[in-house]
């Protein structure tokens, strides 16, 4: 059975509504904890709010750090005739939160995975990324397979004098097998999320395309 | 550069990593610049400098006692709990669509208000050993085995599950205490259930199953993996398809071959599993001629 059966048969997919020409699909954001995924939702939510559909929820409890979940629903437009919407998520990055990423991942189309430049942080990239293959792999999905996108985060704190890891390094602790699109970002300004959000849109839909055929 | 620029630079980061909520590389920090003054004569005559660091330890030290105190899983509002259950379920079944719902709830840690409905889907006999099972996976998360025991006794003494189920919900309810390191006396059953029960069949209760993954750890085809999709299911068999291309396939997974390394698909969860091949055979007619049926027993917990 391909990948495709066996998601269709589980229904946790994105959703093709090929009657009304509807496509769904679903947009993870996963790295370590405090890496910025929250962040880049919020960047998105205010810079593209005409295409926002919703408001953004995101559970929060004391502080600012995810308990649960962001989502925002985002809608893209037609695209060949067919009305594409994006549910993006983020997951809790603490590793004692690793159930409810599990939860958030089901049915995932793509993953943007926010990594954090501090160098302090570079064991906590490693383990988060190891930390979503293993997940993936309960959802009979490949870190390999499933459109990916890396986003090496809080570039700007290099200016400030606090000690980043170069990206070289970064590509070598994350991205030496995987090799996949990267972008530095600094999400609190704004920079590089758009385009890495546009990436993984791209290879997400063009992935969906080749399972679902939504173009046709 | 100098020590003064040194333990500048150091403070610098440590209050940067603090704003960032990354408290333990802050606190890390701040230790280190404290080690710092201590070695060097002329900062650590420097009081001020030594209590303003120290007080930044202090803070540090109570955001993590606050993040380490503050429960996991917090009670969500009706919106939120609604929410949840609306954007994880994703069966088109009502029944299995009002079991995800549930389940959602309690994945997030929503574990009464999860309660409260596998409750009234028991109540409505929607999957009933499935929904036990996940009522007593609440009381287990809630740590209150003896409510799962209470519970246990209840279920016994009505008309709900047929003798079989019970005897698997005993089990699974002791496994599962078990693994948490509790033990508590469970009544056995011992006899069949009363005239005028509502028991059904284990077969209608044993979770549909729409795909299987095996991965085979030995023989020929040691560390692959093969999806199937299920044909068909009585009870816990389940009859999957093979084309007549995977012949030595077909003939490696001969009947009584254990599988010790099933994935199985169903709409409201996904599982691992073994089981044992129960049966092959080849098609003689139609399409599909030449093709080959394994029957896969999937062991029930």
């Amino acid at each position: 059975m391909t990948g495709l059966a066996r998601r269709i048969f589980l229904r946790i997919m994105a959703i093709f509504n090929a009657k009304d020409r509807i496509i769904e699909c679903k947009l993870v954001y996963y790295g370590p904890g405090r890496g910025g995924k929250t962040t880049n939702l919020e960047y998105i939510f205010k810079a593209f709010n005409k295409n926002t559909s919703a408001e953004m929820v995101s559970i929060n409890t004391m502080g600012d750090r995810t308990l649960f979940f962001d989502f925002l629903p985002i809608g893209l437009g037609k695209i060949r005739g067919c009305e594409v919407k994006i549910q993006l998520y983020t997951v809790p990055g603490q590793a004692r939160y690793r159930s409810t990423r599990k939860m958030v991942l089901k049915g995932v189309d793509g993953v943007v995975f926010v990594a954090d430049s501090l160098e302090v942080r570079r064991k906590a990239n490693m383990l988060s990324l190891k930390d979503l293959a293993e997940n993936l792999k309960d959802e009979s999905k490949s870190v390999f397979q499933i459109p990916l996108v890396l986003q090496y985060n809080k570039r700007d704190l290099g200016e400030q004098g606090i000690p980043l890891l170069p990206v070289d390094l970064m590509n070598q602790d994350l991205n030496s097998k995987l090799k996949v699109p990267y972008f530095e970002a600094s999400a609190l300004k704004g920079s590089g999320v758009g385009t890495t959000l546009k990436q993984a849109l791209l290879l997400t839909l063009r992935q969906l395309q080749k399972e679902l055929d939504w173009t046709k | 550069m100098s020590e003064k620029d040194r333990i500048k630079r150091l403070l610098k980061e440590a209050d940067i990593y603090r704003t960032q909520g990354l408290l333990s590389d802050s606190r890390a920090k701040y230790l280190e610049i404290l080690s710092l003054i201590g070695k060097n004569s002329t900062f650590s005559q420097n009081q001020r400098l030594l209590d303003g660091v120290k007080s930044k330890i202090r803070a540090v030290d109570k955001s993590l006692r606050e993040l380490h105190d503050r429960p996991d899983k917090p009670e969500l509002t009706q919106d939120m709990q609604k929410l949840i259950k609306k954007l994880f379920t994703f069966s088109q079944t009502k029944e299995a669509a009002a079991i995800e719902g549930a389940v959602a709830l309690a994945k997030f840690g929503q574990y009464d208000h999860a309660l409260n409905e596998f409750h009234s889907l028991l109540e409505q006999g929607i999957l009933p050993l499935v929904t036990a099972k996940n009522i007593v996976r609440c009381y287990i998360a809630l740590r209150k085995p003896e409510a799962a025991g209470e519970q246990y006794a209840k279920w016994l003494s009505r008309d709900l599950f047929s003798f079989d189920e019970l005897k698997q919900l005993r089990a699974f309810i002791l496994g599962a205490l078990k693994k948490e390191g509790i033990e508590i006396p469970l009544p056995e059953v011992t006899a069949r259930p009363r005239k005028g029960t509502r028991a059904r069949k284990v077969e209608d209760t044993f979770l549909e199953i729409s795909a299987v993954s095996i991965h085979l750890q030995g023989g020929p085809f040691q560390n692959q993996t093969f999806d199937f999709e299920v044909q068909f299911q009585s009870a816990n068999t389940v009859t999957v398809h093979l084309p007549s291309s995977r012949k030595e396939v077909a003939e490696f997974l001969a009947p009584g071959t254990r599988l010790d390394d099933i994935q199985c698909y169903s709409p409201i969860t996904v599982f691992r599993s073994s089981g044992t091949i129960a049966g092959t055979a080849t098609i003689k007619h139609g399409p599909k001629q030449g093709d080959y049926t394994l029957d896969i027993t999937i062991d029930a917990d």
